[in-house]
């Protein structure tokens, strides 16, 4: 019993993180129609700006994690600036090699600037230990699922109650109608890559205590987010989050009872089967966040 | 900017690549001898890519250092780079750009088995001479030499010299294994060494798992070895992966000793893991390379990159000073020049005694037999425990 106690936190960890990013690509693809395969970079990038923040300048964990999230967010706006909003109107091809064009950059620089070894950032919560009944784990994994679902709780309020959460859904709905009745659709759009670039930067701040940061930390991360935005029916918030916490504990149930080397895999076999099933996805329903 | 404006920059771009070798050419009439192209082809990007930054020091600091004594034979050393990213299908173009591109006169490379593997019938079909100071693949001993590809060599010993004699070893402390290995054809290759040993020694394998490069989270499969509860774990991972492993090892609560192939027993591992350096204590790697065997090159890394010495830049090191370049050194004494086929007939004459790996002399198979080193981190250091001849 303890044993799938033990896995059941494992993929509840991992599925906060796929989740946090999901639900970043989710958002893109809702308000903007557009996939952004470099999301799993803004989850590296946002590693090595919380470990700056957080080893290289001392800043308290709170600090340092927000000020990574900070740092993101205005990379998400110039990346929308500077990318996203000369490809929008362009064919999804064009769209698909930018955005893998610019994760490609991404990665490389990231060798360059911060070299290959991995970047440890290890907290005091990292390495403090909680034993519930026969499962142990570090208090950092109880962190990144509390603040998952204070994230997760504050963006649904967010999308439901704010102005410009609004603005998101409505443009989720439709752009054009969005447009005739006034609603600024390029400025809904820049803050929305900058809040899934936030989020990225979220999850590397609660998460890489506890794994470790490199540049190619995002390249899977980006499939596995983008498994789980199908799998929740693309656009769909709710439905991202869920379908990544799904993989999550597929993935660690799988890898903790059948096979190790094939836990990846399983992410994309359920996807495949889910679809099968219902094509739409697992919530299926039109595209709007 | 306008067309016009990106034609004068292209004009000026055009004007500038033809200026420039001219510009450093030497004056005419000079006669120099012509560089000797030397390409070192390692992971340079990916998640191996930690591997190729080190090989990529070391070159330079070689560079550096033949060159600032005038070159080998009054030949200067120039640098070529390939990028395997540590597989089978990228070596084959990182060997092919080196030869089509780069016009390199030897190879020293590939750093990964499964690159090593996808390498192998370039370098035969180009007729190149390549030098493996990494490659641990018992399957690359069968095609090289005498079993078919006469311009590969191999410096350092293969899993199976390895696991024969660290099953020995593991067999005085552990009666049952768990094996955790890298998915690819170094983790394979080792397991299936290893799995052999161990039933040679009586040790009991309780199980096999093996893992994708670039994982986040192992508490899955470290909850399996809990079930499954061997003596011992062997690790067949590289340093960049096994701080990760370690803490989540810690956290999980597992007490096993541990054994390890790849580079967990280096300084690598230690500064990834300096916050809390007694993590892996007790943990002993099978190796043929360690920082105390040659304390003088640990210095100049130190000084030159700030950084603890990476081991594969240092075995890359090892191939060239002590087969390398005594080769083209004999190349160009016997027949005057030092192209591939001179280079690859000097290397099978190549006989270094008192490296500080051991003795470097290919056999007909071009397997060189070097020291084997059974490293044990205490304390947080590096500790030799022993040094294995191994034999033919």
């Amino acid at each position: 019993m303890s044993d799938l106690l033990e896995q059941l936190v494992h993929g509840l960890t991992l599925g906060s993180l796929y989740a946090m990013v999901a639900t970043g690509l989710a958002l893109m693809f809702g308000v903007v129609r557009l996939i952004n395969f470099a999301h799993g970079e803004f989850y590296m990038l946002g590693g090595y700006a919380f470990w700056y923040a957080y080893v290289e300048l001392g800043l308290p964990y709170p600090v340092a994690g927000l000020a990574a999230v900070a740092a993101m967010a205005a990379f998400g706006l110039a990346y929308e600036r500077a990318v996203i909003r000369t490809i929008l109107a362009r064919t999804w091809h064009v769209q698909l090699i930018a955005t893998l064009a610019t994760s490609i950059t991404l990665t490389n620089l990231a060798i360059i600037v911060f070299g290959t070894q991995p970047k440890e950032v290890p907290t005091r919560l990292s390495a403090a230990i909680l034993e519930v009944g026969g499962v142990r784990m570090v208090w950092q994994r109880v962190l990144v699922l509390v603040a998952a679902v204070a994230i997760f709780a504050a963006l649904e309020w967010f999308v439901a109650h704010a102005r410009l959460g609004k603005a998101m859904r409505a443009m989720s709905q439709n752009r054009e109608a969005c447009a005739v009745v006034g609603v600024d659709v390029q400025q809904v759009a820049l803050a929305t890559f900058g809040i899934s670039a936030g989020l990225a930067a979220a999850a590397a701040a609660l998460v890489s205590p506890l794994f470790s940061i490199f540049p190619d930390v995002g390249a899977l991360l980006t499939l596995k987010a983008f498994a789980a935005v199908i799998l929740g029916g693309f656009g769909y918030v709710r439905g991202a989050i869920a379908a990544a916490f799904l993989i999550g504990i597929a993935e660690s149930l799988a890898a903790g009872y059948l096979s190790y080397a094939y836990k990846d895999a399983i992410a994309f076999v359920v996807m495949v089967a889910v679809l099968l099933v219902r094509p739409q996805g697992l919530f299926g329903r039109r595209i709007g966040i | 900017m306008t067309r016009t404006g990106y034609r004068t920059i292209g004009v000026a771009i055009a004007v500038g690549l033809a200026w420039g070798p001219a510009a450093d050419a030497p004056p005419a009439g000079a006669q120099t001898a012509p560089p000797l192209r030397v390409g070192f082809s390692s992971a340079m990007t990916g998640p191996s890519a930690i591997t190729g930054e080190g090989v990529k020091w070391a070159a330079q600091m070689l560079a550096d250092e033949y060159n600032a004594k005038g070159g080998i034979m009054g030949r200067k050393i120039e640098l070529y780079f390939g990028d395997n990213a540590g597989t089978p299908g990228e070596a084959v173009s990182a060997v092919r750009k080196l030869v089509d591109v780069d016009r390199v006169d030897v190879i020293v490379g590939q750093t990964h088995s499964g690159a090593c593997l996808g390498a192998l019938p370039v370098v035969k079909e180009l007729q190149v001479p390549m030098v493996i100071e990494a490659c641990s693949h018992p399957k690359i001993r069968d095609q090289i030499g005498k079993n078919g590809n006469e311009w590969a060599f191999r410096v350092n010993p293969d899993d199976v010299m390895l696991a024969n004699q660290f099953a020995k070893f593991i067999v005085q402390s552990s009666k049952t294994v768990s094996i955790f290995a890298q998915n690819d054809d170094f983790g394979r290759g080792a397991a299936a060494a290893y799995d052999a040993a161990f039933k040679k020694v009586g040790v009991k394998l309780v199980s096999t798992e093996f893992f994708d490069r670039g994982q986040a989270d192992y508490r899955p499969v470290l909850t399996r070895v809990k079930r499954a509860n061997p003596e011992g774990v062997l690790l067949v991972m590289l340093a960049s992966e096994g701080s990760v492993f370690m803490r989540q090892f810690r956290e999980i609560g597992l007490t096993q000793k541990l054994y390890a192939r790849g580079s967990m027993g280096t300084v690598e591992f230690l500064y990834q893991v300096r916050d809390s350096p007694n993590i892996a204590d007790g943990l002993v790697e099978a190796t043929y390379w360690t920082p105390a065997l040659d304390p003088a090159w640990e210095k100049q890394w130190l000084e030159r990159w700030k950084v603890p010495v990476r081991i594969h830049g240092s075995l890359a090191a090892i191939a060239f000073r002590y087969a390398v370049a005594p080769a083209i050194e004999q190349a160009i004494k016997k027949t005057g020049k030092a192209d591939r086929k001179a280079i690859r007939d000097a290397l099978e004459e190549v006989d270094v005694p008192n490296t500080p790996v051991g003795r470097i002399k290919f056999d007909d198979t071009h397997q060189a037999f070097i020291n084997m080193l059974l490293v044990e981190i205490n304390g947080g250091q590096l500790k030799v425990l022993e040094k294995i001849p191994i034999q033919p």
